[in-house]
């Protein structure tokens, strides 16, 4: 018990357990989506191209979100249009544009930003968030939640089967820019806590986790959130009691629940199949005989 | 003159003829293996190789091993999970791959914040206490610092690399092309598999220290990009990769040592503005060539019917 309390009893970790908790349960409620949609790529992309403008923010004296926000957006954007214009592959254009933002963004990096500073925005600062941060934390993330509550059957419809979705008089555009600013503003929040490189496991993994474990909708919001909340309060749990990367503990936590869930999924998971072919195999025996 | 000095400068500095060199064998290496990996549409997977190779280089680094025999591990021991988990779920294989490589990286991460703690540990238990591992220049990657052992070390898997790409040539590319060809005339394509996954991992290697992990997938997609932009002939497409990935190494590292940043950085950056000019400006698939097509397509529309009959006869 003593090994729960104790960190609870310094501020920085009250503030640190409360903020990767609430960026865990917006990324993990995109995160349904995103894995609907397979837009894991899309959303590593925009992750790594927010780096040019959260260091333009920093040179202009601008909020740090809103730099990464553009920039996110208009890798995305640019993606877009090199896809539709050229007859290279969507992958390819992908892993192109993104790298050439992060590359950009690390000879800004080189003339301006300390290397505290740096490593802020690569591995993110969660122990160390400011109250600035942490109110841009919350608007970004209260933002996505509130649109995404608000349209979120539009938005289900569109990841799930967009022909179904355009047949039935839905905008598909606005829903997929709407998807891509939701994509960029969850970004923006999970920064703080994970960092540009690792955010895409936020954006990832929950939403597998629900996946795997169910065939519903709602249920699949249900554990993805409850298994980010877990993965980001152990996380923080473990990189205070082993002094280490909080980014890092917070990705580990959440794959190593993502392994137990590929083997408790009740259909397709490893158990569930052994027990199925020790059952068909039981009545593979009298049949025979 | 001005530009002869400034490109002839460097070359009097010993560091500098070592990353030159080494920067030119990996714009090599890296173009002719992008070439494969972009017409099997493997970026993501090279992505994935690159950031999982983080945590072997961290632990050959410990315990004083080449750090290429820990990339190679780790990177195809990721490959390996990839394949286990999509083997035994039903998730869609970008996810599975961002997931199992952020969870490398993750550990590669942990393991570098608790350097401080197991440096000496190690050096207790083996009596030797590894060099500085400069963790910046393996994400981002500086060549300007690199080793002779290093350089070496480079020459080595790279030629390799070479060395079989160009030997099997033949098989990888009707295996990248089309697999159902490829095994239907008898080419095992389960070995060309791994074997090109072996070649992706061995490249990361080679690239390691003059890009690092995080920036290695551009060189191993944007060379094979510009090609495919400029030609349909593969043998072309493997000669304009090479070309202009070993142009963008050489000025990267110029560019880095002249503007003092991180050469990955660099050489990753001009890469994209050639790609950026290419796709403006390439002769037939170019942006601007697609305009002007569609400007001459819009005005035959006035032209009589015996003209537009003679102009698609004229277009098989």
């Amino acid at each position: 018990m003593n090994w729960l309390t104790e960190p609870l009893a310094y501020p920085f970790m009250q503030t640190a357990l409360l903020t990767s908790a609430f960026i865990g349960v917006v990324c993990a409620v995109l995160s349904c989506f995103l894995i609907l949609k397979g837009w894991a790529l899309m959303g590593d992309a925009v992750s790594h191209a927010v780096l040019p403008g959260v260091v333009l923010a920093y040179i202009l004296a601008i909020p740090l979100s809103i730099g990464a926000f553009v920039s996110g957006l208009a890798s995305a954007l640019l993606i877009g249009f090199i896809k539709r214009r050229s007859r290279v592959k969507e992958d390819a254009v992908i892993g192109l544009v993104f790298t050439a933002f992060f590359a950009f963004g690390l000879i800004l990096l080189s003339r301006t930003v300390s290397d505290t500073h740096l490593s802020h925005i690569l591995y993110g600062n969660l122990l160390g968030i400011e109250t600035d941060d942490l109110v841009q934390v919350i608007v970004a993330g209260t933002l996505t939640l509130g649109t995404i509550l608000v349209i979120r059957r539009d938005l289900l419809l569109f990841c799930f089967d967009p022909n179904h979705a355009r047949a039935i008089g839905l905008n598909t555009a606005a829903l997929y820019y709407t998807l891509l600013v939701l994509l960029a503003l969850t970004i923006v929040a999970a920064l703080q806590a994970v960092g540009v490189i690792l955010v895409i496991a936020m954006l990832i993994t929950p939403g597998a986790i629900g996946y795997l474990l169910t065939d519903r909708f709602e249920r699949m919001l249900l554990i993805a959130s409850a298994a980010a909340l877990v993965a980001a309060v152990g996380g923080v749990y473990l990189s205070f009691y082993l002094d280490a990367s909080t980014a890092g503990c917070i990705v580990v936590v959440q794959a190593l629940l993502f392994f137990v869930a590929v083997f408790v999924a009740p259909k397709g998971g490893i158990i569930a199949r052994a027990r199925g072919r020790r059952r068909a195999g039981m009545i593979s025996v009298p049949a025979s005989g | 003159m001005q530009l002869w000095e400034w490109l002839v400068t460097p070359f009097q500095y010993e560091f500098m003829q070592k990353a030159l060199g080494v920067a030119a064998l990996v714009g090599v290496v890296c173009a002719v293996l992008s070439c494969f990996i972009t017409l099997k549409g493997w970026s993501l997977l090279g992505d994935a190789v690159a950031h999982a190779v983080l945590p072997g280089v961290v632990v050959s680094y410990l315990v004083s091993l080449p750090l290429a025999i820990g990339a190679l591990i780790t990177g195809l021991g990721a490959v390996m999970m990839i394949n286990w988990v999509k083997r035994n779920t039903r998730l869609k294989d970008d996810a599975i791959i961002g997931i199992v490589f952020t969870a490398f990286f993750g550990v590669g991460l942990i393991l570098i914040s608790k350097l401080p703690v197991l440096v000496p540990l190690v050096a207790e238990w083996t009596g030797r206490v590894p060099a500085q591992l400069d963790v910046r220049a393996v994400l981002f990657g500086n060549v300007l610092g690199i080793a002779d052992e290093d350089i070496i070390q480079s020459v080595i898997v790279g030629m390799l690399t070479l060395g079989t790409v160009l030997a099997l040539r033949r098989d990888l590319l009707l295996f990248c092309f089309d697999p159902n060809h490829a095994r239907a005339i008898g080419i095992n394509a389960g070995l060309l598999n791994g074997v090109l996954l072996a070649l992706l991992a061995l490249t990361i290697v080679v690239s390691l220290q003059t890009i690092g992990v995080v920036l290695v997938v551009a060189m191993l997609v944007t060379p094979g990009a510009i090609a495919y932009l400029l030609t349909d002939r593969f043998d072309r497409m493997l000669l304009l990769a090479t070309a202009t990935s070993t142009l963008s190494c050489v000025l990267g590292v110029y560019a880095s040592y002249y503007l003092n940043a991180s050469t990955g950085g660099c050489i990753v950056f001009i890469q994209a503005l050639i790609f950026g000019l290419v796709l403006v400006g390439a002769p037939r698939r170019g942006l601007l060539a697609q305009s002007q097509r569609r400007r001459a397509a819009a005005t035959p529309t006035v032209v009589t019917r015996e003209a537009s009959a003679g102009s698609q006869r004229g277009n098989p």
